[in-house]
Protein backbone atom coordinates (compact mmCIF):
# COMPACT_ATOMS: atom_id res chain seq x y z
CA UNK A 1 0.00 0.00 0.00
CA UNK A 2 1.68 3.68 -1.07
CA UNK A 3 2.19 5.74 1.73
CA UNK A 4 -0.28 8.07 0.07
CA UNK A 5 -3.00 5.83 1.12
CA UNK A 6 -1.72 4.87 3.73
CA UNK A 7 -2.17 8.00 5.16
CA UNK A 8 -5.33 9.36 3.79
CA UNK A 9 -6.79 6.02 5.55
CA UNK A 10 -5.46 7.36 8.29
CA UNK A 11 -7.38 11.03 8.05
CA UNK A 12 -10.39 9.49 7.13
CA UNK A 13 -10.33 7.84 10.16
CA UNK A 14 -9.63 10.06 12.56
CA UNK A 15 -12.08 12.25 10.81
CA UNK A 16 -14.99 9.76 10.75
CA UNK A 17 -14.25 9.02 13.99
CA UNK A 18 -14.11 12.35 14.94
CA UNK A 19 -10.68 12.34 16.83
CA UNK A 20 -9.83 15.48 14.87
CA UNK A 21 -11.59 18.65 13.38
CA UNK A 22 -9.47 18.98 10.76
CA UNK A 23 -6.91 17.57 8.27
CA UNK A 24 -4.18 19.69 6.84
CA UNK A 25 -2.03 18.50 3.98
CA UNK A 26 -1.15 19.00 0.59
CA UNK A 27 -3.37 18.73 -2.89
CA UNK A 28 -2.48 19.09 -6.42
CA UNK A 29 -0.94 22.98 -7.17
CA UNK A 30 -1.27 25.17 -10.15
CA UNK A 31 1.17 23.20 -12.41
CA UNK A 32 1.65 19.25 -11.84
CA UNK A 33 4.67 19.67 -9.75
CA UNK A 34 3.88 21.76 -7.24
CA UNK A 35 1.70 21.37 -4.28
CA UNK A 36 -0.98 23.80 -2.17
CA UNK A 37 -2.40 23.40 1.21
CA UNK A 38 -5.69 21.39 1.74
CA UNK A 39 -7.84 21.93 4.84
CA UNK A 40 -10.36 18.86 4.71
CA UNK A 41 -12.53 18.51 7.76
CA UNK A 42 -15.09 15.81 6.96
CA UNK A 43 -13.66 12.32 5.49
CA UNK A 44 -15.50 12.98 1.52
CA UNK A 45 -12.58 15.78 1.47
CA UNK A 46 -9.52 13.32 2.29
CA UNK A 47 -9.78 12.35 -1.61
CA UNK A 48 -8.01 15.20 -2.64
CA UNK A 49 -5.04 15.08 -0.38
CA UNK A 50 -1.78 14.06 -2.22
CA UNK A 51 1.60 13.07 -0.80
CA UNK A 52 4.72 12.43 -2.51
CA UNK A 53 8.14 13.98 -2.91
CA UNK A 54 7.03 17.32 -4.28
CA UNK A 55 5.22 17.98 -0.58
CA UNK A 56 8.07 20.29 0.64
CA UNK A 57 6.41 22.97 2.41
CA UNK A 58 5.98 23.08 6.38
CA UNK A 59 2.54 23.54 7.14
CA UNK A 60 2.97 24.06 10.69
CA UNK A 61 1.76 27.48 10.34
CA UNK A 62 -1.82 26.98 9.73
CA UNK A 63 -2.08 25.96 13.52
CA UNK A 64 -1.43 28.91 14.74
CA UNK A 65 -4.45 30.63 12.96
CA UNK A 66 -6.31 32.52 15.02
CA UNK A 67 -9.00 30.97 16.68
CA UNK A 68 -8.13 27.24 15.52
CA UNK A 69 -6.99 25.70 18.54
CA UNK A 70 -9.09 27.68 21.08
CA UNK A 71 -11.46 25.30 21.10
CA UNK A 72 -9.57 22.61 22.71
CA UNK A 73 -10.79 19.91 19.41
CA UNK A 74 -7.59 18.42 17.38
CA UNK A 75 -6.27 19.09 14.40
CA UNK A 76 -4.09 16.52 12.39
CA UNK A 77 -1.33 17.96 10.09
CA UNK A 78 1.40 16.53 7.56
CA UNK A 79 4.50 16.99 8.47
CA UNK A 80 8.06 16.79 7.53
CA UNK A 81 11.00 16.51 10.35
CA UNK A 82 11.43 20.22 10.33
CA UNK A 83 7.62 20.64 10.20
CA UNK A 84 7.75 18.56 13.40
CA UNK A 85 10.71 20.69 15.40
CA UNK A 86 7.96 23.78 14.40
CA UNK A 87 5.20 22.26 16.37
CA UNK A 88 8.04 21.47 19.46
CA UNK A 89 9.02 25.50 19.25
CA UNK A 90 5.22 26.52 18.84
CA UNK A 91 4.48 24.66 22.18
CA UNK A 92 7.47 25.74 23.94
CA UNK A 93 6.88 29.35 23.27
CA UNK A 94 3.29 28.73 24.00
CA UNK A 95 2.06 29.27 20.98
CA UNK A 96 -0.58 26.33 21.14
CA UNK A 97 -1.07 23.08 22.77
CA UNK A 98 1.25 20.62 21.42
CA UNK A 99 -1.42 17.88 22.72
CA UNK A 100 -4.06 19.12 20.08
CA UNK A 101 -2.11 18.22 17.29
CA UNK A 102 -2.13 14.85 15.77
CA UNK A 103 1.06 14.91 13.34
CA UNK A 104 1.12 12.87 10.05
CA UNK A 105 4.98 12.66 10.06
CA UNK A 106 6.61 11.76 6.75
CA UNK A 107 10.28 12.07 5.37
CA UNK A 108 11.43 12.71 1.96
CA UNK A 109 15.22 11.43 0.28
CA UNK A 110 15.48 12.12 -3.47
CA UNK A 111 12.12 11.06 -4.89
CA UNK A 112 11.47 8.33 -1.80
CA UNK A 113 9.30 9.36 0.74
CA UNK A 114 8.91 7.13 3.84
CA UNK A 115 5.81 7.43 6.66
CA UNK A 116 7.78 8.60 10.46
CA UNK A 117 5.79 6.57 13.06
CA UNK A 118 4.17 8.69 15.98
CA UNK A 119 1.06 10.75 16.29
CA UNK A 120 1.49 13.02 19.44
CA UNK A 121 5.19 15.17 19.12
CA UNK A 122 6.57 13.49 21.91
CA UNK A 123 6.41 9.97 19.85
CA UNK A 124 9.16 12.20 17.66
CA UNK A 125 11.38 13.01 20.17
CA UNK A 126 14.02 10.27 19.51
CA UNK A 127 14.11 11.19 15.86
CA UNK A 128 14.74 14.59 16.32
CA UNK A 129 17.84 14.01 18.73
CA UNK A 130 19.14 11.94 15.99
CA UNK A 131 18.77 14.62 14.11
CA UNK A 132 20.39 17.18 15.78
CA UNK A 133 23.44 14.63 16.83
CA UNK A 134 24.05 14.32 12.84
CA UNK A 135 23.73 17.80 12.54
CA UNK A 136 26.79 18.63 13.85
CA UNK A 137 28.90 17.20 11.82
CA UNK A 138 27.38 18.06 8.72
CA UNK A 139 26.81 21.94 9.16
CA UNK A 140 29.25 23.36 6.68
CA UNK A 141 27.76 24.76 3.38
CA UNK A 142 29.89 25.66 0.16
CA UNK A 143 27.79 29.19 -0.39
CA UNK A 144 28.80 29.82 3.48
CA UNK A 145 32.11 29.15 3.75
CA UNK A 146 33.06 30.60 0.33
CA UNK A 147 31.05 33.88 1.67
CA UNK A 148 33.26 33.59 5.06
CA UNK A 149 35.99 33.69 2.93
CA UNK A 150 35.38 37.19 1.21
CA UNK A 151 36.35 40.28 3.17
CA UNK A 152 33.45 42.21 5.12
CA UNK A 153 33.39 44.19 2.03
CA UNK A 154 33.00 42.11 -0.66
CA UNK A 155 30.46 40.10 1.45
CA UNK A 156 28.50 43.16 1.85
CA UNK A 157 28.22 43.97 -1.96
CA UNK A 158 27.18 40.38 -2.15
CA UNK A 159 24.02 41.56 0.37
CA UNK A 160 23.65 44.71 -1.56
CA UNK A 161 22.91 43.05 -4.44
CA UNK A 162 20.78 40.51 -3.15
CA UNK A 163 18.59 43.39 -0.63
CA UNK A 164 18.50 45.37 -3.22
CA UNK A 165 15.84 43.12 -5.19
CA UNK A 166 13.86 42.93 -1.98
CA UNK A 167 10.56 44.25 -2.52
CA UNK A 168 8.86 44.08 0.80
CA UNK A 169 6.48 41.63 0.22
CA UNK A 170 6.74 40.08 3.47
CA UNK A 171 6.02 37.16 2.06
CA UNK A 172 9.14 35.49 3.65
CA UNK A 173 7.15 36.37 7.10
CA UNK A 174 3.96 35.41 5.66
CA UNK A 175 5.42 31.72 5.26
CA UNK A 176 7.19 31.51 8.15
CA UNK A 177 5.60 29.35 10.66
CA UNK A 178 8.01 31.08 13.29
CA UNK A 179 6.61 34.87 12.46
CA UNK A 180 3.55 34.62 14.38
CA UNK A 181 3.70 38.19 15.86
CA UNK A 182 0.62 39.73 15.17
CA UNK A 183 2.16 43.35 15.05
CA UNK A 184 5.54 42.90 13.60
CA UNK A 185 8.35 45.02 14.52
CA UNK A 186 8.13 46.64 10.65
CA UNK A 187 4.87 47.41 11.21
CA UNK A 188 5.22 49.58 14.19
CA UNK A 189 6.20 53.41 13.87
CA UNK A 190 6.03 54.66 17.36
CA UNK A 191 9.10 54.58 17.32
CA UNK A 192 10.00 52.97 13.59
CA UNK A 193 13.28 51.66 13.56
CA UNK A 194 12.96 50.04 11.11
CA UNK A 195 12.88 51.78 7.50
CA UNK A 196 9.44 50.36 5.91
CA UNK A 197 10.25 51.68 2.44
CA UNK A 198 11.37 48.78 -0.22
CA UNK A 199 14.95 51.16 -0.90
CA UNK A 200 18.16 48.82 0.05
CA UNK A 201 18.53 50.56 3.16
CA UNK A 202 15.55 49.72 4.38
CA UNK A 203 15.79 45.98 2.67
CA UNK A 204 18.87 45.87 4.72
CA UNK A 205 17.46 46.69 7.93
CA UNK A 206 14.51 44.21 7.29
CA UNK A 207 16.15 41.03 6.49
CA UNK A 208 18.71 41.60 9.20
CA UNK A 209 15.99 42.04 11.56
CA UNK A 210 13.94 39.56 10.53
CA UNK A 211 17.08 37.22 10.45
CA UNK A 212 17.77 38.17 14.30
CA UNK A 213 14.32 37.40 15.50
CA UNK A 214 14.76 33.71 13.98
CA UNK A 215 18.05 33.04 15.11
CA UNK A 216 17.44 30.23 17.09
CA UNK A 217 13.90 29.49 16.28
CA UNK A 218 14.53 28.78 12.18
CA UNK A 219 14.37 25.24 11.63
CA UNK A 220 15.39 25.62 7.67
CA UNK A 221 11.74 24.43 6.46
CA UNK A 222 12.86 26.61 3.40
CA UNK A 223 9.48 27.83 3.53
CA UNK A 224 10.84 31.64 3.31
CA UNK A 225 13.26 30.86 0.81
CA UNK A 226 11.06 29.44 -1.72
CA UNK A 227 8.37 32.17 -1.10
CA UNK A 228 10.37 34.73 -1.84
CA UNK A 229 9.34 36.40 -5.14
CA UNK A 230 12.88 37.92 -6.11
CA UNK A 231 15.00 34.38 -5.09
CA UNK A 232 17.02 36.30 -2.28
CA UNK A 233 18.72 33.41 -0.92
CA UNK A 234 17.18 33.61 2.43
CA UNK A 235 18.32 30.20 3.61
CA UNK A 236 22.12 31.16 4.07
CA UNK A 237 21.33 33.86 6.56
CA UNK A 238 18.85 31.28 8.16
CA UNK A 239 21.79 28.68 7.79
CA UNK A 240 24.19 31.04 9.31
CA UNK A 241 22.46 31.31 12.22
CA UNK A 242 21.21 28.28 12.94
CA UNK A 243 25.32 27.07 13.18
CA UNK A 244 25.92 29.82 15.38
CA UNK A 245 23.31 28.67 17.77
CA UNK A 246 24.60 25.58 17.74
CA UNK A 247 28.30 26.26 17.73
CA UNK A 248 27.67 29.19 20.50
CA UNK A 249 25.23 27.73 22.53
CA UNK A 250 24.63 24.09 21.24
CA UNK A 251 21.30 24.78 20.71
CA UNK A 252 19.67 23.19 17.93
CA UNK A 253 16.16 24.57 17.37
CA UNK A 254 13.05 22.01 18.26
CA UNK A 255 14.61 20.12 19.95
CA UNK A 256 11.56 19.43 22.48
CA UNK A 257 9.03 21.09 23.66
CA UNK A 258 10.31 21.92 26.98
CA UNK A 259 13.51 23.41 25.35
CA UNK A 260 14.28 27.22 26.11
CA UNK A 261 14.10 30.00 23.77
CA UNK A 262 17.97 30.07 23.08
CA UNK A 263 17.73 34.50 23.36
CA UNK A 264 15.67 34.20 26.39
CA UNK A 265 17.67 32.13 28.26
CA UNK A 266 21.54 32.52 28.96
CA UNK A 267 24.35 30.40 30.98
CA UNK A 268 26.86 32.32 33.41
CA UNK A 269 29.76 30.53 31.44
CA UNK A 270 28.64 31.52 27.85
CA UNK A 271 31.35 32.32 25.81
CA UNK A 272 32.28 35.53 25.20
CA UNK A 273 35.70 36.71 22.71
CA UNK A 274 35.48 39.65 21.82
CA UNK A 275 33.75 42.13 24.82
CA UNK A 276 36.55 44.72 25.66
CA UNK B 1 43.74 70.36 1.89
CA UNK B 2 40.52 67.89 2.90
CA UNK B 3 39.79 68.32 7.10
CA UNK B 4 40.91 65.15 9.10
CA UNK B 5 38.00 62.69 8.99
CA UNK B 6 36.79 62.88 12.57
CA UNK B 7 34.18 59.51 13.02
CA UNK B 8 30.83 59.66 14.28
CA UNK B 9 30.46 56.85 17.27
CA UNK B 10 27.69 56.18 19.17
CA UNK B 11 27.78 54.59 22.57
CA UNK B 12 24.93 52.75 24.10
CA UNK B 13 25.19 52.35 27.44
CA UNK B 14 23.82 51.17 30.86
CA UNK B 15 22.95 53.98 33.54
CA UNK B 16 24.23 52.04 36.46
CA UNK B 17 27.76 51.12 35.41
CA UNK B 18 29.24 52.21 32.11
CA UNK B 19 27.26 55.50 32.41
CA UNK B 20 28.55 55.91 36.12
CA UNK B 21 31.74 55.43 34.55
CA UNK B 22 31.79 57.91 32.17
CA UNK B 23 30.99 59.95 34.81
CA UNK B 24 33.88 59.17 37.20
CA UNK B 25 35.90 60.42 33.87
CA UNK B 26 34.13 63.36 33.60
CA UNK B 27 34.25 64.37 37.73
CA UNK B 28 38.02 62.97 37.63
CA UNK B 29 38.62 65.56 34.79
CA UNK B 30 39.89 62.95 33.01
CA UNK B 31 39.83 63.55 29.00
CA UNK B 32 38.60 61.44 25.81
CA UNK B 33 37.97 61.66 22.64
CA UNK B 34 34.48 64.00 21.83
CA UNK B 35 33.72 61.68 18.96
CA UNK B 36 31.38 59.84 21.03
CA UNK B 37 27.39 60.34 21.48
CA UNK B 38 26.07 58.39 24.58
CA UNK B 39 22.86 56.91 24.67
CA UNK B 40 21.83 56.39 28.50
CA UNK B 41 19.19 53.52 29.17
CA UNK B 42 18.04 51.29 32.09
CA UNK B 43 20.11 48.12 31.29
CA UNK B 44 22.26 46.43 28.54
CA UNK B 45 19.11 44.09 28.59
CA UNK B 46 17.45 46.89 26.88
CA UNK B 47 19.87 47.38 24.16
CA UNK B 48 18.11 46.51 21.41
CA UNK B 49 19.51 45.34 18.15
CA UNK B 50 17.46 47.86 16.49
CA UNK B 51 19.37 50.70 18.82
CA UNK B 52 22.33 49.28 16.26
CA UNK B 53 20.53 49.42 13.30
CA UNK B 54 19.31 52.69 13.59
CA UNK B 55 22.96 54.44 14.40
CA UNK B 56 24.12 53.10 11.30
CA UNK B 57 21.16 54.45 9.33
CA UNK B 58 22.05 57.59 11.17
CA UNK B 59 25.61 57.68 9.77
CA UNK B 60 27.46 56.71 12.38
CA UNK B 61 30.99 54.88 11.60
CA UNK B 62 31.25 53.26 14.56
CA UNK B 63 28.97 52.03 17.43
CA UNK B 64 30.23 50.98 21.46
CA UNK B 65 27.79 48.93 23.18
CA UNK B 66 29.01 48.77 27.27
CA UNK B 67 27.42 47.78 30.42
CA UNK B 68 28.14 46.09 33.88
CA UNK B 69 30.81 42.98 34.38
CA UNK B 70 28.92 39.96 34.29
CA UNK B 71 27.39 39.45 37.54
CA UNK B 72 27.09 43.21 38.64
CA UNK B 73 24.03 43.84 36.44
CA UNK B 74 21.65 45.85 38.78
CA UNK B 75 18.82 43.77 37.55
CA UNK B 76 21.10 40.81 38.05
CA UNK B 77 20.95 38.64 34.68
CA UNK B 78 20.36 41.92 32.22
CA UNK B 79 23.87 41.93 30.50
CA UNK B 80 24.21 38.01 30.80
CA UNK B 81 21.05 38.03 28.18
CA UNK B 82 22.45 41.01 26.40
CA UNK B 83 25.87 39.19 26.06
CA UNK B 84 24.22 35.95 24.18
CA UNK B 85 21.88 38.76 21.94
CA UNK B 86 25.33 40.01 20.61
CA UNK B 87 26.64 36.80 20.53
CA UNK B 88 24.51 36.42 17.63
CA UNK B 89 23.63 39.43 16.46
CA UNK B 90 27.42 40.25 16.03
CA UNK B 91 27.63 37.14 13.78
CA UNK B 92 25.01 38.09 11.69
CA UNK B 93 26.20 41.46 11.03
CA UNK B 94 29.37 40.13 10.27
CA UNK B 95 28.04 37.58 7.45
CA UNK B 96 26.05 40.77 6.30
CA UNK B 97 29.50 42.43 5.70
CA UNK B 98 29.03 45.00 8.65
CA UNK B 99 32.38 45.16 9.86
CA UNK B 100 32.72 43.26 12.90
CA UNK B 101 35.60 46.05 13.81
CA UNK B 102 33.06 49.34 14.18
CA UNK B 103 30.48 47.74 16.33
CA UNK B 104 32.32 47.29 19.63
CA UNK B 105 31.21 45.46 23.00
CA UNK B 106 32.62 46.22 26.17
CA UNK B 107 31.79 46.12 30.06
CA UNK B 108 33.22 49.13 32.22
CA UNK B 109 31.73 49.37 35.83
CA UNK B 110 31.64 52.40 38.03
CA UNK B 111 34.86 52.28 39.06
CA UNK B 112 36.06 52.25 35.50
CA UNK B 113 36.72 56.11 34.65
CA UNK B 114 40.00 55.45 33.54
CA UNK B 115 38.87 52.22 31.46
CA UNK B 116 36.39 54.05 29.92
CA UNK B 117 38.18 57.57 28.60
CA UNK B 118 41.20 54.75 27.14
CA UNK B 119 38.74 53.11 25.55
CA UNK B 120 36.51 55.78 24.03
CA UNK B 121 40.28 56.96 22.71
CA UNK B 122 41.28 53.81 21.54
CA UNK B 123 37.90 52.86 19.36
CA UNK B 124 38.11 56.36 18.15
CA UNK B 125 41.42 55.78 16.72
CA UNK B 126 40.66 52.63 15.60
CA UNK B 127 37.46 53.96 13.46
CA UNK B 128 39.61 56.60 12.60
CA UNK B 129 41.94 54.50 11.05
CA UNK B 130 38.71 52.45 9.31
CA UNK B 131 37.52 56.00 7.73
CA UNK B 132 33.91 56.62 7.34
CA UNK B 133 31.66 53.72 6.69
CA UNK B 134 31.54 54.62 2.60
CA UNK B 135 29.54 51.24 1.98
CA UNK B 136 26.39 52.21 4.39
CA UNK B 137 26.51 55.67 3.80
CA UNK B 138 26.09 55.19 0.29
CA UNK B 139 22.54 53.18 1.54
CA UNK B 140 21.65 56.30 2.96
CA UNK B 141 22.08 58.90 0.43
CA UNK B 142 20.23 56.38 -2.38
CA UNK B 143 17.70 57.06 0.28
CA UNK B 144 17.59 60.78 -0.75
CA UNK B 145 18.19 60.80 -3.93
CA UNK B 146 15.21 62.15 -5.89
CA UNK B 147 13.25 59.46 -8.40
CA UNK B 148 13.99 59.46 -11.60
CA UNK B 149 10.54 59.52 -13.33
S1 LIG C 1 12.89 31.54 8.59
FE1 LIG C 1 12.34 30.46 6.69
S2 LIG C 1 13.37 28.48 6.85
FE2 LIG C 1 13.33 29.37 8.91
S3 LIG C 1 11.48 28.55 9.88
FE3 LIG C 1 10.92 30.52 8.93
S4 LIG C 1 10.17 29.95 6.89
FE4 LIG C 1 11.29 28.17 7.67
S1 LIG D 1 9.88 37.53 0.44
FE1 LIG D 1 11.76 38.34 -0.49
S2 LIG D 1 11.09 40.24 -1.53
FE2 LIG D 1 9.46 39.69 -0.10
S3 LIG D 1 9.98 40.83 1.79
FE3 LIG D 1 10.89 38.78 2.00
S4 LIG D 1 13.00 39.04 1.26
FE4 LIG D 1 11.83 40.81 0.51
Amino acid sequence: MSIEVQYRDRAKELLAKGEVKLVIGYGGGSTPNRRRPVFASSPEEVDRLVLDSLCIANLSGYLVTEGLLSDEKKVAVFLRPEGIRSINILAAENQLNADQVVILGFETAGSDIRPLEGGNVLDFSEFIVTLSENRVVSDSDPVIDKLENMSAQERFSFWQDEFSKCIKCYACRQACPMCYCRRCIVDCNQPQWINTSAHTLGNFEWNIIRAFHLAGRCVECGNCDRACPVNIPLRLVNRRMAVEALNSFDHFAGLSVTQEPVLASFKKDDTETFIL
Amino acid sequence: MSEKFEPKIVAFVCTYCTYAGADLAGTSRLKYAPNVRMVRLPCTGRISPMFILKALQKGADGILISGCHPGDCHFTHGNYHARRRWMVFRSLLDFIGIPTDRVKYSWISAAEGVKFAELINTITEEIRALGPFTQYHGLIEETQSQASL
